[in-house]
């Protein structure tokens, strides 16, 4: 056990060190004028020669790399091009706000994905049953683009209800000292007992949480389905039943927490998804996360922050992927 | 027990939107005293600030920054005259060498320090020193004197109009020397000091600025000024469009024409369309058979669907240029020649020039994104196919598309390179210097153009407008003649800005001098 954790945890720092490898070379090879982009618009070629020279960019592409890497190793993840800014300082700001709408994301997913999949893998080729998986179906498939504008269109413009996007009433934030403990707005602000803007906040998450919940609902839904349908088909079921306990005992207890590793596996699997997935909404959501500061860094070519992006989704992959391989491994049927 | 912990979350949820609809009613806190919270909202299509610092920042912040700082004059485009701001006077000696400004006396910059020639001073050398963004504005300055408190005079190397560059939108701002005291990362870490209206509150990663009243401002305030400001970045277009219909946001531009047009016929909002000093200009590399002959650069001037591209590119929120200069700045002139969409002259001009149908393939570059210059693109390379000259449109990101540009083989180089100018200097040398003055190696001459003689003259023309405006406006009118008759680039448009403003909002007057800029300590609601 320990030893294939090991070599899961091995393999992970392999594809991270390609990784970076791999998009160091990429963002470097495209066409592009790093020195020009440090330096702004409408620059002068002395300034760009100072640029050189301070980006060391005048050196080896092979030497670049090898900084590039040795500062990687302590933490350092370069400053980015266009604002100056450490990219780490950056992320620390931008990846709070993209965490909430995952992990928002993810407490969907399972608080509706789970019982969802349960009640039709219960009610199996009933009504339900066939709502359940045009729902999840539809969920999965749905464009997200789509989703969100369309949920804009009925909530903000049509209904007025909700607002059409970022994290927080700007006005609402000049009344109001806003807490910033984690980042992730609606649990600073409920934390700090500030109602009014915890329920801003909470507003201003419920789009783009829907839209980024619709995928892993669907998968969860259909996983635990069609998890659940071959488990209640197998003979312990059977004893279960001939000795007659409840058949919502059944279901919850024995069937569901034999069916839980799959769905956690492509829960994991789904939260790497999410991540990505979130990007899209950002943009239309206009949300201040890890989205939009990638695409305004690839928009610039500002590589530093373009391979501090890469490196993070990857990571979380990784990680994702490890936390996945351990669940299945603690399964005792799995463990040879 | 699990359907317990999803009984007890579902309940809590059920709260909180419970407390959502109780709390409406009953804000924790007030917002001020009046209770009144009267905030201008400015929905921006891009970043609002790249570079806090005013000495370096080149782009978009000085939407934000022409609020906060000051500089020593303004440049009204419309009357053509200079307001005075931190300087209430100026002479010049004769020959344009000597400029003497007599300085605003009490103004304090927001932290309390004094406004004085020693911050002239300190303000115009610290940006020369660092010597990024538009640092070059003052390359003409010598010396700068300090005579008494309130006294600076500047001695320049060579004549030059110290009152445009005075007022120019970009690294003309006065900066506090107390700024010396501050650690290097300063301005990095979102702050600013300056004499302006308004003082910066607070700023998220340049994504939103929320600005606030100075209240000590020089310039006094009315009871009907707004008190708070925000300028948030807010880049697709649809949310900018639902945001001003809502009234969410009280002023946005940079709308798609079809958005203008459906918000025209609503009713609800204003829409004022004002010229700008922006430009479209395509590029001929000058330097590469056959566009080194002239015959062809005229035959492809003549190519172009100039009056569709306004109409279908542009959706009509443009104008066809005439010559380099766009129309409200001085130097342009009605009087000059201006290309017609005619096919057959172009077929004449391309048999003269020796080339036969079919024969000449050109790539044309833009910047990938820009929704006008694509659709601009699209219409001239079914234009040329007409002609027999076929075009391979390339979309690249900006750096990649100039890097390109920058090269030194003509062969791997763009045949034309399509491009915006604006004005950082109110002047015409602006555009005719960085966009046609020969150039050792390229920066933005992008049409490779050599011409001793137009350089003379434009060079002339510069060191005119330090003495003589009317001198000088004739020198670079007689400039573009060459220009249209060399043709080394294609004048296509001259873009207007559309303003997308609620009705409530008053006291707006867009100044094309500051592109985008709102200058907030103007408006009002009524």
């Amino acid at each position: 056990m320990k030893k294939y954790i090991f070599k899961r945890i091995l393999l992970g720092l392999l594809v991270l060190a390609g990784v970076v490898t791999i998009t160091f070379f990429l963002t470097r090879v495209l066409p592009s004028n790093p020195a020009a982009q440090w330096v702004g618009p409408r620059a002068t070629p002395e300034q760009i020669a100072a640029a050189i020279k301070t980006l060391g960019l005048d050196k080896p592409l092979i030497v670049q790399y090898k900084t590039y890497v040795l500062n990687l190793l302590k933490g350092d993840l370069g400053v980015s091009l266009r604002s100056k800014q450490p990219v780490l300082t950056e992320l620390k700001t931008y990846v709070p706000p993209t965490l909430e709408l995952v992990l928002i994301s993810t407490v969907f997913a399972v608080i509706i994905g789970i019982p969802l999949g349960l009640y039709s893998a219960k009610k199996k080729d009933k009504l339900l049953d066939h709502f359940c998986r045009f729902f999840s179906v539809g969920a999965v498939s749905l464009p997200t683009f789509w989703v969100a504008l369309f949920l804009q269109l009925i909530f903000y413009r049509w209904l007025q209800l909700l607002p059409l996007g970022g994290q927080l009433d700007a006005k609402l934030k000049l009344m109001y000292e806003v807490p910033k403990i984690t980042g992730m707005l609606t649990f600073d602000t409920l934390i700090t007992g500030n109602m009014t803007l915890f329920v801003d906040a909470l507003k201003h998450i419920i789009l783009p949480g829907i839209t980024i919940s619709l995928y892993p609902i669907g998968l969860v839904a259909r996983m635990t389905r069609s998890a659940l349908l071959e488990i209640l088909g197998e003979d312990y079921i059977k004893a279960a039943k001939s000795y007659g306990l409840k058949d919502n005992l059944i279901l919850w207890k024995y069937a569901l927490k034999n069916s839980l590793g799959t769905t956690a596996t492509v829960l994991a699997l789904s939260v790497g998804y999410t991540l990505v997935d979130t990007f899209l909404v950002e943009a239309i959501f206009n949300w201040p996360g890890v989205g939009n500061y990638i695409s305004t860094a690839v928009m610039s070519m500002d590589y530093p922050a373009i391979i501090g992006v890469t490196l993070l989704s990857a990571s979380s992959y990784v990680i994702l992927n490890l936390i996945a391989d351990i669940i299945i491994a603690v399964d005792p049927r799995v463990r040879t | 027990m699990k359907k317990k912990a999803v009984l007890i979350l579902v309940l809590l949820m059920i709260l909180a939107a419970v407390t959502a609809c109780g709390s409406k009613d009953t804000p924790a806190q007030q917002p001020d005293a009046s209770g009144q919270m009267d905030v201008l909202y400015y929905a921006y299509n891009s970043i609002p600030v790249l570079n806090w610092d005013p000495s370096i920042e080149f782009s978009n912040g000085i939407i934000v920054m022409n609020n906060i700082y000051e500089q020593l004059l303004r440049f009204n485009a419309a009357t053509k005259e200079y307001e005075k701001v931190l300087a209430t006077d100026y002479s010049k000696s004769e020959d344009g060498l000597v400029w003497t400004f007599k300085l605003r006396e009490g103004v304090k910059f927001h932290d309390g320090t004094p406004f004085n020639a020693e911050a002239v001073k300190y303000s115009i050398e610290r940006t020369r020193e660092i010597g990024q963004g538009a640092a070059f504005i003052w390359d003409a300055v010598e010396e700068i004197k300090i005579l008494d408190d309130y006294t600076v005079e500047f001695v320049l190397s060579y004549p030059a109009p110290l009152d445009i560059i005075a007022s120019c939108p970009y690294a003309a701002f006065m900066m506090s020397p107390s700024l010396a005291d501050q650690p290097d990362d300063w301005f990095e870490q979102g702050n600013a000091n300056g004499t302006g209206p308004y003082k910066l509150q607070q700023t998220t990663m340049g994504d939103e600025v929320i600005l606030t009243r100075n209240e000590d401002y020089w310039g006094g305030w009315g009871d009907k000024y707004f008190e708070k400001v925000i300028i948030k970045k807010v880049t697709e277009t649809s949310s900018r469009r639902q945001m001003i219909e809502t009234g969410e946001a009280d002023i946005t531009t940079e709308l798609p024409a079809e958005d203008i047009e459906a918000l025209k016929s609503s009713g609800n909002v204003v829409v004022e369309v004002v010229p700008s000093f922006t430009n479209l200009m395509a590029f001929f590399n000058t330097q590469k058979a056959p566009l080194n002959d002239v015959r062809v650069r005229k035959a492809l001037s003549y190519a172009m669907p100039y009056d569709d591209v306004v109409e279908h590119a542009m959706g009509g929120y443009a104008k066809q240029s005439i010559g380099a200069i766009p129309e409200g700045m001085w130097g342009h002139s009605k009087d000059l020649y201006q290309y017609k969409h005619d096919l057959d002259k172009a077929k004449e001009l391309l048999n003269e020039a020796g080339i036969k149908e079919g024969e000449l393939k050109l790539l044309l570059t833009y910047m990938s994104g820009d929704e006008a210059e694509k659709k601009m693109a699209e219409l001239y390379k079914a234009e040329l196919s007409k002609i027999g000259v076929e075009l391979e449109i390339r979309a690249m990101p900006w750096e990649s598309q100039w890097d390109m540009a920058m090269g030194t083989d003509p062969s791997s180089q763009q045949d034309i390179f399509v491009m915006y100018w604006w004005n950082d200097l109110a002047t015409p040398y602006s555009y005719l210097y960085s966009l046609f003055h020969t150039e050792d190696s390229t920066l933005f001459n992008l049409s490779y153009y050599k011409n001793p003689e137009y350089d003379a003259l434009i060079d002339g023309a510069h060191e005119n407008s330090a003495v003589d405006i009317e001198e000088a406006e004739r020198g670079f009118i007689a400039a573009q003649e060459i220009l249209l008759e060399d043709a080394p680039a294609i004048f296509i448009y001259d873009k207007n800005t559309v303003w997308i403003k609620s009705p409530s909002l008053k006291g707006h007057v867009d100044n094309p001098s500051y592109p985008y800029v709102v200058f907030f300590n103007k408006l009002y609601r009524e």
